[in-house]
């Protein structure tokens, strides 16, 4: 700093700098951290999710039960947790086929041999005790059954309702900005080193400024990222998503704060390895002074 | 003082410039975004008060229980208890329990919420908010499941007697018909200006869900209030 000439291109370079280390490092955070299904795969398992679909699923057949009088266990017997749990997980992997082009279409599927054979079993045993003639008219209502007890559990196990999300076009152009994020990622890497070396350029004369002036594109990029995520996190702003329905819920706003509280950190990171820089860049100083 | 201690305020201005700067950069390029979105957000995130998650699926519905004497008619008149034929009626809110319904011929006795949601009905009889309030001239509609309290609704017949207990007076009715209509028919549903109380539910069904309503028809025998109509 001891050259004023070189004052002003450093302040500019440093502004762009803070700027470009923001774009950088959230693009890379969305493609390693938010945008992976390991991230959903935690949110799923530490929120719970199949067993708040269950809960859901029980509530439903509970409820139906007393319009259609089928016994809501006949639905829930066929029904394995752990097909729940996977089903809510293939949901996710699926996306991502599709985001990344691995599949052409999204489609959740999920296995339904014991739910079909307990309901089948029901309507076979009530149409035995009261004479009810095995028709094409019983069969029906057995497909009709099984079939709508099928599309509710889809839906439920939907959680992350990615189903929605596809047939509302919103998957077709999240996959082509999917596509372009690490053409992006690239871009802004390269864009930040080429502003880091002509600011050793700019240092080269007096190198220890260049920790100062890394210093303070690390603590200012760090605040700007972290200051809007603790606000977020600190009133609780998700609890105010308006969908109450459990699993969604959970899945939705458990995704959500996961993510900020990641960001945060890595920008906290960010903000402290700014101030240990600063730090060494005094402690330099004051040896040289 | 040496060169470095001089410039020590510029090290520090400059860090506080620049964090000034950016601030407002990121404030005032956020800004129109952030306007664009604010609409959208407010929708999404709207249910502020609603920090609670509950499982329940009773969000936002507040379910009330009255305590309500079901003492018959007669033996309150025993205890010279004087009646009115006209009366002061207590409005419910919605999820109120108001009433009781009795009908000794099926052995029925089943409280009666203000309004209908399956949580009500899972707790009782519910009475269309379309319809008017127990006591007020009027078709009087009250619907429960098929398997729970209106399991045998089907075997009221015309000339049984229906009381509605409320916590202003007792209200009795008679059979005069039993009907089946399809749940898009609203004939029997719809408000009327002399005095009925219809009761519905589904035909019992196991294959598949019934589009088809069984339910009677019952006229006003007798309103009797508790205290009187207040003048003015």
């Amino acid at each position: 700093m001891t050259k004023i000439d070189f004052y002003i291109p450093k302040i500019l370079l440093t502004f762009l700098l803070i700027f470009s280390l923001i774009g950088t490092e959230l693009t890379v955070f969305l493609r390693h951290k938010a945008l992976t299904i390991s991230a959903f795969q935690t949110v799923a398992e530490t929120q719970d999710l199949e067993e708040k679909a269950y809960a859901s699923l029980e509530s439903y057949f509970q409820s139906r039960s007393n319009s259609t009088s089928i016994p809501a266990e006949v639905f829930l017997s066929g029904i394995d947790r752990e097909d729940l749990k996977q089903a809510i997980l293939d949901s996710v992997s699926h996306a991502f086929d599709y985001l990344s082009g691995k599949s052409e279409s999204y489609e959740l599927i999920m296995p339904f041999t014991d739910l079909e054979a307990s309901v089948n079993q029901f309507f076979s045993d009530y149409a035995d005790q009261h004479n009810y003639q095995k028709d094409e008219i019983y069969q029906q209502k057995v497909d009709a059954a099984i079939s709508e007890a099928e599309a509710e559990i889809l839906f439920i196990a939907d959680t992350f309702k990615l189903s929605m999300m596809y047939e509302k076009g919103w998957l077709a152009k999240g996959k082509k900005l999917f596509s372009m994020l690490d053409k992006i990622t690239a871009v802004l890497c390269g864009i930040t080193g080429i502003l880091l070396i002509l600011l050793i350029i700019c240092c080269r004369k007096a190198f220890s400024d260049f920790w100062y002036w890394l210093g303070l594109i690390g603590l200012i990029s760090g605040l700007l990222i972290s200051v809007p995520c603790l606000y977020i996190l600190r009133t609780d702003y998700f609890s105010g998503f308006v969908v109450r329905e459990p699993q969604i819920f959970a899945a939705v706003t458990g995704y959500l704060t996961f993510m900020t509280d990641q960001i945060c950190k890595t920008a906290g990171i960010t903000a402290i390895t700014g101030i240990c820089l600063l730090v060494i860049f005094a402690v330099h100083s004051r040896k040289k002074a | 003082m040496s060169e470095k201690k001089k410039q020590f305020p510029v090290y520090v201005l400059t860090g506080v410039f620049l964090m000034l700067l950016c601030t407002a950069v990121s404030v005032g390029v956020l800004m129109i975004p952030y306007e664009k979105a604010q609409t959208y957000l407010n929708l999404v995130f709207m249910a502020k008060n609603m920090k609670v998650i509950s499982s329940t699926g009773l969000d936002g519905l507040v379910i009330k229980e009255n305590e309500i004497a079901t003492t018959p008619a007669a033996e309150i008149k025993d205890q010279e208890q004087q009646f009115y034929d006209t009366g002061e009626i207590i409005r419910p809110v919605f999820g109120e329990q108001y009433a009781v319904l009795q009908a000794d011929d099926i052995d029925l006795s089943v409280p009666v919420y203000w309004g209908s949601s399956a949580e009500l009905l899972d707790r009782g009889a519910c009475q269309a908010t379309s319809s008017v309030v127990i006591g007020e001239t009027g078709n009087i509609v009250i619907d429960a499941h098929v398997n729970t309290f209106f399991a045998n609704l089907n075997q009221l017949a015309p000339g049984n007697i229906l009381v509605l207990y409320t916590t202003y007076g007792i209200f009795t009715y008679q059979v005069t018909e039993q009907v089946q209509f399809q749940n898009t028919d609203k004939k029997y549903v719809l408000p009327l200006e002399e005095d009925r109380l219809t009761l519905y539910t589904c035909e019992a069904q196991v294959f598949g869900t019934s589009s088809n309503r069984i339910g009677v028809l019952c006229s006003l025998v007798s309103k009797q209030f508790y205290h009187p109509a207040q003048e003015g």
